[in-house]
């Protein structure tokens, strides 16, 4: 009598397939993910060093540090180079931290005004640079909409919008490299900033050699805080590039409202030593209500209007547009845009 | 947490082998997935894990009182009961600033304020997906499809990770039998659902964020700073994103969903290969489709009347489609689009007289072509935040022709050309890859897999944005 196996050792699933047991997912699963991670060591590590200051982040470093010694041993994190190469982008993986500070000048900057109002015209329009962190995008997309009509305005590219970037932390993205870079290459005529709004905590790193920084509002976080603000005013200014610097906003959150104003409070004072070069936009009070936050504004002609996102600080498109409107009305008061029209 | 990150895979690792241990004892295993799952919510926020239990009960009370019930007329005031909860939830939470500020806004027209104000409610993500769901059970157990299962089996159900936030939207009857019995574990499909997730991770990670950053947010965002081919080009990008992204979803959560050793249903089929609007329902957000065509427009009446009663049938069903992707009248828009295509051609077709042509591969090539078209017009009002925004793409279309169009590149053109693509690809290559990898030894699937990890991370950029389908 034929003996009769009760279970199959293999089955045939659907179309052909092979089905296999719980175990062997589960094996396979897990040598995928530890290869996986070898393979992909670098950017692992990258992406635990970007990580907000906190117990994830430190545990993701314990875990990828060793991981990319690994790796490296092992060669194998040449293949992601190798592809990061030709995909252009090897730099994804470096993490960059070098803060770019002027010299202080022999002379203080100017404080006053340039006498003459530049002049654009269509066939020489003045650029522009819009940068920052997320919080820039929806303003700064507003101003893209609104010199889409005014031809003596040429932006340079779209929203130059960086998520969770700032100046604390030049690891994330090094907005000094990168705004040198622009100002050397672009020649942009007039900048807008918006930056602050993931730097409300007391983490910094591309710190100079030795010294160190208490926490978010001491005297030593201000201090170096005000050198980055500084440098970044000085970076765009220095030949003659007009700045207009977007203030924090008003948030749900009032914590998180009185750590914005720290920041405002130490890049306002810098704008207004930079007096002419640099303007300093107030938005706090563009989106209180009765003093306090508001996510829909009752405008003018008494429509509700939806201004801040669900997240409480993010800005949305009407809100942009009020942003919008203020920075145009500080171009033209800077430069000349309109004349060519007569 | 996203599927696609350290987090979850952390997440799913400790589940993973912990369901199979637990699931030869159902009464241990089900407390566990909804713990699992409980947890998986919760990391967005863990106030909406009540609201989650909430809609649970309150669909297991009427489902159970329902069942209960022979008289006609209680039972269906239960069902009305049931279902009127759901929405009030879903109106709650979804639309009620949509109404307060529409309210106002009408009013201010004609100078009359309204004391109406917007209470900033943030909205719990996949609540539309899991009120959906909760009806499906109630109206279900009131057609008598099936009794009610037991509170753990529904808790199961409707909780379960996979589809929890973004579907797909599973049926009872098409979950709930899997829950009566242990999953075999001698038998999963490892192969499908390996490969559902990595094209899965493709899809999203590659193909759908490299469009939203090259292109699609920025044509959307200023278009008058772009020319007519960037906005095009834009337009039909934002068409394979969104596509990308959500069949990109639902293909992890199959996957998964497969490894745990339950099987979803299929949610795409290849939607741009459609060849009317009609065709374009049958293949995009199937189970959304069904549940449309189920529990709203069969309700309605369906085709059970005049042509008329069907065509109105069909818009209200498309509208309030529409108005299910979000609180705004661009969502409104584009179900009102689709839904005068759908009618459009079901009377064309109902003309007296009509005859069917030959279908030749010249023919469906056009009705594709133009079913793409009409297609992406209405993906215009989806994505747009508001008219006058999607009237500005709608007429920079036309006006800035032959201008510099920078953000058109090779990588953006590849990617659009990969995620229209993938859909002309034969059927029988993918079913044929799965094939070919499951007679792979266990380490070189490892291996293959790994590559393949590699290359998604590699390939795609820093971060991962969320899922356009979370904010539905």
């Amino acid at each position: 009598m034929p003996t009769r196996r009760r279970h199959p050792r293999r089955r045939i699933g659907e179309d052909g397939r092979r089905l296999h047991s719980a175990g062997s997912a589960i094996v396979v699963a897990l040598l995928t993910l530890a290869i996986g991670v070898l393979l992909n060591a670098p950017g692992l590590h990258k992406s635990a060093t970007i990580q907000p200051e906190g117990w994830k982040r430190d545990v993701a470093l314990g875990f990828t540090e060793p991981l990319t010694s690994v790796s490296e041993a092992l060669l194998l994190d040449r293949p992601r180079r190798g592809l990061k190469a030709v995909l252009g982008r090897p730099e994804d993986d470096q993490i960059d931290t070098r803060i770019a500070v002027l010299e202080p000048p022999d002379e203080p900057p100017n404080p006053t005004p340039p006498p003459v109002r530049e002049r654009f015209t269509p066939k020489r329009p003045l650029r522009l640079w819009i940068a920052g962190d997320s919080l820039v995008v929806v303003p700064g997309q507003s101003i893209l909409r609104a010199v889409g009509d005014r031809r003596a305005i040429e932006p340079i590219g779209d929203v130059d919008g960086r998520i969770a970037s700032g100046l604390e932390r030049p690891d994330v993205f090094n907005w000094f490299e990168h705004i040198s870079e622009v100002m050397r290459k672009e020649k942009p005529r007039a900048v807008v900033v918006m930056f602050g709004g993931n730097d409300d905590h007391g983490f910094m790193t591309g710190l100079p050699e030795g010294r160190e920084v208490g926490a978010f509002g001491s005297a030593s976080w201000t201090a170096e805080y005000r050198r980055r603000v500084a440098a970044i005013m000085d970076t765009v200014t220095r030949s003659g590039v007009f700045l207009v610097w977007i203030g924090l906003p008003i948030t749900d959150d009032a914590d998180q409202t009185r750590r914005f104003d720290t920041i405002n409070a130490i890049v306002q004072p810098e704008a207004a030593k930079r007096r002419g070069l640099v303007s300093y936009l107030d938005t706090y009070f563009l989106f209180a209500v009765d003093g306090g936050y508001a996510q829909f504004v009752e405008t003018d002609s008494g429509r509700l209007v939806r201004m801040r996102a669900d997240d409480g600080v993010h800005f949305e498109r009407a809100a942009g547009d009020l942003i919008a409107r203020q920075i145009l009305r500080r171009l033209n008061q800077r430069f000349d845009l309109t004349s060519w029209r007569r | 947490m996203l599927f696609p990150t350290a987090t979850f895979a952390i997440f799913f690792m400790v589940v993973l082998p912990l369901s199979w241990f637990l699931m030869p004892r159902g009464e241990r295993w089900r407390p566990f997935v909804i713990a699992a799952s409980y947890v998986f919510y919760s990391a967005w926020d863990w106030r909406f894990v009540f609201l989650l239990a909430a809609s649970t009960l309150w669909n297991q009370l009427f489902a159970l009182a329902i069942h209960r019930r022979s008289d006609p007329r209680t039972r269906k005031l239960l069902v009305a009961g049931a279902v009127a909860g759901n929405v009030a939830l879903l109106g709650y939470f979804k639309y009620f600033d949509f109404f307060v500020t529409s309210t106002n806004n009408l009013f201010a027209v004609v100078g009359i304020d309204v004391p109406l104000e917007a209470r900033s409610i943030v909205l719990p993500v996949g609540i539309s997906f899991f009120t959906f769901m909760g009806i499906s059970y109630v109206v279900d157990v009131y057609r008598r499809d099936f009794e009610p299962v037991g509170l753990g089996k529904f808790a199961a159900y409707l909780s379960f990770f996979p589809h929890l936030v973004a579907g797909p939207i599973v049926r009872p009857s098409e979950l709930l039998p899997q829950l009566e019995a242990p999953r075999d574990p001698r038998y999963v499909d490892t192969a499908r659902a390996f490969f559902l997730i990595a094209t899965g991770l493709f899809m999203k990670v590659v193909i759908a964020n490299y469009l939203a950053s090259n292109i699609v947010d920025q044509v959307f965002g200023a278009p008058n700073q772009h020319s007519s081919l960037e906005v095009l080009v834009g337009i039909y990008a934002y068409a394979v994103q969104i596509y990308a992204d959500f069949f990109g979803y639902t293909n992890i959560a199959i996957g998964i969903a497969l490894l745990l050793g339950f099987r979803f249903p299929q949610n795409f089929d290849a939607p741009y290969a459609a060849v009317s609007i009609q065709d374009f329902w049958r293949r995009w957000h199937m189970t959304l489709s069904r549940w449309l065509r189920d529990y709203v427009y069969i309700p309605f009446g369906g085709n059970r009347g005049s042509h008329v009663f069907t065509y109105r049938n069909l818009m209200l069903t498309m509208l309030i489609g529409g108005l299910w992707h979000g609180a705004g009248w661009t969502f409104v828009a584009w179900g009102a689009i689709h839904g005068t295509a759908l009618v459009g051609e079901r009377w064309w077709r109902e003309r007296p007289g009509y005859v069917e042509p030959r279908s030749t591969a010249w023919r469906r090539a056009w009705q594709r072509f133009v079913t793409f078209q009409i297609v992406c017009f209405a993906w215009i009002f989806f994505r747009s935040d508001s008219f006058s925004d999607a009237w500005d793409i709608i007429v920079r279309l036309f006006t800035a022709w032959g201008e510099p169009s920078e953000l058109v590149t090779g990588g953006v053109v590849l990617a659009i050309a990969v995620g229209i693509g993938s859909q002309y690809l034969p059927r029988r290559l993918p079913l044929a890859l799965m094939a070919r990898f499951s007679r792979l030894p266990v380490p070189a699937q490892a291996v293959v897999l790994s590559v393949a990890l590699l290359a998604v991370h590699a390939m795609g950029p820093e971060g991962v944005a969320p899922f356009i389908y979370f904010q539905f």
